[in-house]
Parts: C-alpha cells; structure tokens; sequence
C-alpha cells in the first residue's frame, strides 16, 4: 500500500465537493458593517441579567447593509482535489439515485434526503421506533448482506487488535473480518507514523477516529463533511466512555486481545439513539406525524434550555441548590433534551457534549424511566478517568431529575434530596409550567416582531403575529439558531409550515451543518458571515465573538431584507434572554 | 442470550509464501480448493464460527502474505492475536527452517504478555502431493522441533484433501480457550472532590 494522497491527507481540511457542484450562490459579506460595533466594547451593559458582553448587546444593533455581492473564492469554490466524478449535487434522493461507483464493490444509496430506494428510510420507516427501543436494527446482517452494503451510515467501534466492539448494523462477531480489514489499514498507516483522516470511495466517504486502543469507524454516503462525520465518531466515543470511564485502556495495556464487547452489553439502544441525533427522523405510526429528533448540538456544542418563565426557572433553581450545597456535585432538571435548570457545587459547568451524551443515556435506556435508579456514569468531558454517581428519576414522561455525586452509597440521601425537590416543584407549580412549555414549544418564526421597537416581552404572550401562517416569518424567514458563545448555550426556531416536511428538514440540517462546517474550517476560516442561496434555502450565517446566528429564508429572499430579519432575531433572542436561556450556571473555560 | 459469552479469537496464519496457508483457510472455512496459485497480498480476513462443548467461537482468521516484503506489516496484524497458527511444505526444507524465524518475528512483534505459553500450532501442508513421496520434512522431525518449542501441538494436513484441516482449526479453539483470562470486575475509579475535585481517590483500576 503507497501512501496514496487520497489515504493519508496532511491537509487537514478539504472543501466539500457537495459544494463546489451546487448551483449556489455564495456571497462574502467582507464589509457588512455592524453599527456601533468598535464604540460599544467597554461600554456599559444594559440592565437585563447583565451576563452578556457589552459586545453581544452592541453586535445587536443594527447590520448596515452593503451590497457588494463579491463572487466568492477560496474554500467554497476551489476545485475539490479529492471529489473527482464523485463531487455530486447535494439534492438527490428524488428518485434518481444512481448506483454507487464503487471500486469497493460497497454499494450504497447517494444522497441525503428521502428517495424511496434508501433502505433505512423507506423500508424502516415503520418499525423504527420499534426497532430503536429493542436496541439493535438487523443483527442478523454481515458484511455479505446486499442490505447492510446499501446502507447509508455505518458506524463501527473497534479495538486496535481489530476485535469487534460495535456495529451499528449488523452483529459483531460476523464482522469480525471486517473488522480486521479497518485496523489492518489503520494500524499499517499508524505505524509509518502517519494518521489516517478518511478515505473516499465514489460517494462514499470513510473517516477515522484514532483514539488508542480504540478505532472507531464512519462509512458514509451522506455527504455530510468531514468534520461533521468526526465530530460524531468524537461524541459516540463520548458515549462509550460515560458508559465505562477511560479505564477501559488499562484493560488493553494488561491484555491485548481483550474483548470488549460484554462491557458494553445492553447499550445497543444508547448508541442507536445517538445516531439518530445526528439527523434522524424517528416516524410514529401511524403516519401523518414526524417525531424529528435532530439534535443541533450534536454540531453546535451548546445545549438548548425549555423556555420559562424567569422567576419559574428561579424556583427551580433555587431548590437544587439547595441539595447542591448537600453534597450533590451536580444537579440537573431536563425535560426531553432540554435543561429546565443546572445547578453545581463546584466552579466548574458541565460541559455541553457531557450534558448530550448524559441525557442521551437517561432517554434511551428504559429501565431509567420504570423506577428510580442510581447508576455509576463517566462525564468525559469534566474527567473520563472516573465514575460519578448518578441518581434519576423521572418526574413525568419527559421530565428528569439528575442528581451526580461522587459516593457510591448517597442513594437514599440523594433520594431524600429527591423527594424534597419533587415536592418543591409540584407545590410551586415548575412542574406543570414544564408540561405547558412543552406543549406551547419554543420560539415561532411567526412570532418574530415586525419593528425591533415593538418589542415582543414574553413568550408567554406572543404579539404581533405575522398572520401571514403558512408561509413562515417575516420577510421569508423559515427557521434560525441562535447560540450564545458565553453561555454554551442555543435556541432555535420551531420547524415553521414550510419547512414542516421531514424531507425539507432534513435538507436543512445537513445545510446547516456544511454552513457550520465551512464557517467553523481552520484552513480559511473563521469566517464572519455568509450568504448563500440554492434552490432550497437561502442561508445566513453571522458570527461574532458573542453569539452564532444561523437563519434559513425562502430561497426567493431579498438579501438586504433577510439581514434586516437577522439583526430582528438578535433583537429578540436578547429582549427573551431570561425565558429561553439559563444564567448562573457558571461559564467555565474548557 | 447465551449464559456464557461467545469469545472472538484473533487467528494469524503465518509462513513461507506457497506452503498454502490461504488454501488452508479456504479449506476450512469455505471447503474449496484450487490448484491455482493466488499470492495473498497484504493480508485477507475471514471468520467462522465453530462451537466446542457448547461454548461459540468466532474465529477471526488472518490469513497473510507470506512474501518478506509484506514483512512490515507485522507489528499492526500481530497485536491482540490469541492464537499463531504456523504452516511449512512438507516437501520444502527451506520453508521448515524457517518456522523458527516465522515463531520469533512473532513473539518480538506481536510482544505477548507470556510468550514462553502462547499459544501455537504447527502444521505440515501438502502431505498429499506425489503420494508422500516428494516430502523432505519427516514427522518425526517436526514434531521433534514442536517438543522443543514448549509441545506446539502439530498436525499434518492437505488443503487440497482436506485432511485434517477441520481437526487442526478444532484445536486452535481449543488451545485459546484455555489461555482464556479469568474475567475480573471492571472496576474504574472514582472522584474525590474534597480532595481538589479532579483527583484519583484510589487507583484501584480495572482488574481485568
């Protein structure tokens, strides 16, 4: 084997060909000028929580607009050195998909969005939700199956002896020659002291995660980008270590052909999960309605809070620092994958990816919902050498109590502080204020105020509706996330009509994703803006040293109108800042 | 679920190029041969399962090049191996003498925990070519060599016949199995807080 450039690549960065091939139009902002910018810094902050920078509440000051509409170079529009015959449009799965041309003989499906020859999609469809509680889809799958060729994502776990640990589809042991053939590529190129980054093959793309003993393994003809395709292989062994602490290496070091797999028995349903944040959409039967469980954490790294009122989440907050002071390292109320409050003994926060990965657990495993339970948990992020304790418990279908310690025997003092919350909350009525913001959901591009001066106050009470229902927000604005840097934290819009179809939302993920991805690219970024329109969406992407701002608009959008609305959304988010984010929760330098 | 694990053993198959270690596996594993030659390049993976008692085994075979300039590869494919399965021509001298050096480029690359008890299996192809009467090596030989080497169990095979092939690949489980690690709890530590929040309280570790 040569060290063939398109194996081992010391560029760590290559442009997505998705890109180069997509009829986009993309256009720097160079000189978008923010308004009072430069005189803000060091000026006093608005009253408010007084948490955000100066810079966040000047930033949000108008954007002056400058059409210069300069034809963009550099990253996005450099021919691809590895895309070749391979560099396709992104839009597919409308029912031309093509066979894969695969030197592999790896067939898979192309594309991204719902064509009903993707065998994930179409055909499990229906028992997904089934399937994803029982834990593993189609064990009964190897590496010979037409059906576990064609599809789409593959994830694999192994060890660097190239003994199987997991397999998203298919069974393990059967792989075990698959298996084989990845550390046999990984190991030869480790040992010329080199590193493997990702292969590609036609439309498929092979990345590698090395983290000794460990490999872990994405094949993928998603045509997400590299860096988001790591990103996830980085959170899956998050997963696996918040499920057995780093300690796992020792293993290794003792005994080289130890075997895994039995450690991990059980949490098949846990990484399935996971995956699925990463862009699946879980159908319920019957039909008409899409449960969409993207999780735009999974790339944004900040975690989203259910919006509350202020002194709601104050109560809340108030009664788990209460047991914090206790003795409880961590106390934590969620409902779904929303923190409803977070409170910790210590300086430290928990790390957004910890907070991903811990609620990821607690949701997929079915046991934590049936009683209460006290389970040994690694946060890898705070310190993937050692167990935590967590204690949980739910307080109704979606809400959950988290409550970590470093005690192995505080159960029935962390039960105690358990039963003393709960009753707090009930009494105070956070509980059923959790329930109604859950059934309310969160922001509504419809909602979004006409003129920055009439403000919107309260989420509670939404004015100024656009009326305009079924054609999104103002000025065509469809959806946007906002993330706050300081506060690791996001909001995003709800899925407004049209974008309602699964389909339209999962083409908007990926699009934000690659948004992410060349906004985020060390080559030739930190970008500070973009714009971009395709036939789907126009995109905007604003950065500052404060807060992220992600917007999606009718891709018929005026471009000077969809900068106004963006400088509205900022307004907005901050005059709701209370609601939908959570202070105090100290920011800590990770 | 079974009540006992099934164990995945890592099987490498090493020796001289064309003493036919991949007509063994292909034996064994697809019961076909052919009289054609294939160098392997690199190395080529295969599984099967086999039970013995009523425990599974799924044995993860690596069958590799026995050309010297794939002789790099060696570090990356011996790691974890829980059996080294070495194969010699009965009818060529040469491909004898080298088991020995096939034996310690093993044992200095793959670095077992005990190297002195790790096991090997030796085994003598081609018994079946000119009837026997072409062969150089004599069983009596090889085995001799076997006993020295700390009573590496041998057979004498044919791919081609398929003589003993099933039998050899019987007792590589077997030997595996019982150089099986006693299962210790896994064990991690755990925080002390009080103690400046991010430090080992005990090392305890993983016993496994």
């Amino acid at each position: 084997m040569d060290s063939d450039d398109s194996v081992t690549d010391p560029n760590p960065h290559h442009p997505d060909p998705s890109l180069d091939a997509e009829p986009a139009t993309v256009e720097q902002m160079g000189s978008l000028t923010l308004g009072e910018a430069g005189d803000a810094a060091g000026a006093e902050r608005p009253v408010g929580n007084g948490f955000l920078p100066a810079d966040f509440y000047a930033a949000a000051g108008e954007i002056e607009v400058v059409e210069e509409g300069s034809p963009v170079s550099g990253d996005l529009a450099g021919p691809s050195s590895l895309g070749g015959p391979g560099a396709c449009r992104e839009r597919s799965g409308r029912g031309d998909a093509l066979p894969s041309p695969s030197s592999s003989g790896y067939a898979g499906e192309r594309g991204s969005s719902g064509g009903s020859s993707e065998i994930e999609e179409a055909d499990d469809r229906e028992t997904m939700l089934d399937d994803w509680s029982r834990g593993k889809r189609h064990p009964d799958e190897d590496d010979g199956s037409v059906s576990w060729r064609k599809r789409k994502k593959h994830f694999f776990i192994l060890s660097n002896s190239g003994k199987p640990i997991y397999s998203r589809y298919g069974d393990e042991h059967k792989l075990a020659g698959f298996s084989a053939t990845l550390q046999a590529i990984i190991s030869f190129v480790e040992n010329s002291g080199d590193r493997l980054k990702f292969i590609r093959a036609g439309k498929h793309q092979v990345v590698f995660l090395v983290k000794v003993p460990i490999y872990l393994v994405c094949i993928s003809c998603t045509e997400e980008p590299y860096e988001a395709l790591k990103r996830q292989l980085e959170l899956i062994y998050g997963q696996m270590l918040l499920i057995l602490t780093k300690s796992v290496n020792r293993c290794f070091e003792k005994n080289p052909k130890y075997d895994m797999t039995p450690l991990l028995r059980g949490t098949d349903a846990v990484f399935s999960s996971l995956i699925h944040a990463f862009s699946w959409f879980v159908f319920s039967n019957p039909k008409p309605k899409a449960l969409v469980i993207w999780n735009p954490a999974t790339f944004l790294n900040a975690y989203t809070c259910l919006p509350l009122s202020y002194s709601t989440r104050q109560a809340a907050s108030a009664i788990l620092q209460d047991v914090a002071d206790s003795g409880v390292l961590f106390a934590l109320l969620m409902c779904k994958n929303k923190v409803v409050s977070l409170v910790g003994t210590q300086k430290a926060s928990l790390h957004p990816d910890d907070m991903l990965l811990l609620s990821n657990f607690i949701m997929s495993s079915e046991s934590f919902r049936t009683s209460e339970s006290f389970s040994p948990i690694c946060l890898p992020r705070y310190n993937p050498m050692v167990f935590l304790y967590a204690y949980v418990h739910f307080l109704d279908v979606d809400t959950y109590l988290t409550l970590l310690t470093t005690s192995s025997d505080s159960f029935y003092h962390l039960k105690d502080c358990r039963i003393r919350i709960e009753t707090v909350l009930v009494k105070s009525n956070v509980l059923s204020e959790v329930q109604r913001s859950m059934l309310d959901g969160g922001l509504r591009v419809e909602d979004l105020p006409l003129e920055s001066s009439l403000r919107s106050r309260s989420l509670t009470t939404p004015e100024l509706s656009s009326s305009q229902s079924g054609i999104g927000g103002p000025s065509g604005l469809w959806h946007f996330m906002y993330r706050s840097i300081y506060l690791d934290q996001y909001v995003s819009s709800e899925f407004s009509s049209p974008i309602s179809s699964s389909s339209q939302q999962k083409r908007l993920f990926r699009a934000y994703q690659r948004l992410y991805a060349s906004m985020h690219d060390n080559g030739t970024g930190p970008h500070k803006t973009q714009f971009r329109r395709d036939e789907d969406f126009v995109l905007l992407c604003w950065i500052t040293q404060d807060f992220e701002l992600y917007a999606a608009f009718d891709p018929l959008s005026d471009k000077a109108l969809a900068i106004k609305t963006c400088n509205r959304v900022c307004q907005w988010v901050r005059d709701l800042e209370n609601e939908i984010f959570l202070f105090g929760a100290s920011p800590f330098s990770w | 679920m079974a009540s006992r694990r099934r164990m995945l053993l890592k099987v490498i198959i090493l020796g001289d190029s064309g003493v036919g270690k991949t007509s063994l596996m292909n034996q064994y594993v697809n019961k076909k041969f052919s009289n054609q030659y294939k160098a392997t390049i690199g190395a080529d993976f295969l599984t099967k399962e086999v039970q013995i008692d009523d425990r599974l085994f799924t044995l993860q075979i690596w069958d590799t090049a026995g050309q010297e300039r794939f002789q790099s590869l060696g570090v990356a494919f011996y790691r974890g191996a829980d059996c080294c399965v070495l194969v010699y021509d009965v009818n060529v001298m040469k491909s004898f003498d080298n088991l020995n050096n096939w034996r310690e480029e093993f044992l200095l690359q793959a670095s077992p925990s005990d190297p002195e008890n790790f096991p090997f299996i030796v085994l003598g192809n081609k018994i079946d070519i000119d009837g026997g009467n072409s062969r150089v090596v004599s069983e009596k030989k090889a085995k001799a060599w076997c006993a020295s080497k700390g009573n590496i169990p041998y057979f004498e095979t044919s791919a081609k016949e398929g003589l003993n092939v099933e039998a050899a690949f019987q007792c590589i489980a077997m030997n595996a199995l019982k150089n099986e690690p006693e299962e210790d709890i896994y064990l991690p530590d755990t925080i002390d807080v009080a103690g400046g929040g991010r430090q080992l309280q005990r090392s305890s570790g993983c016993e496994c």
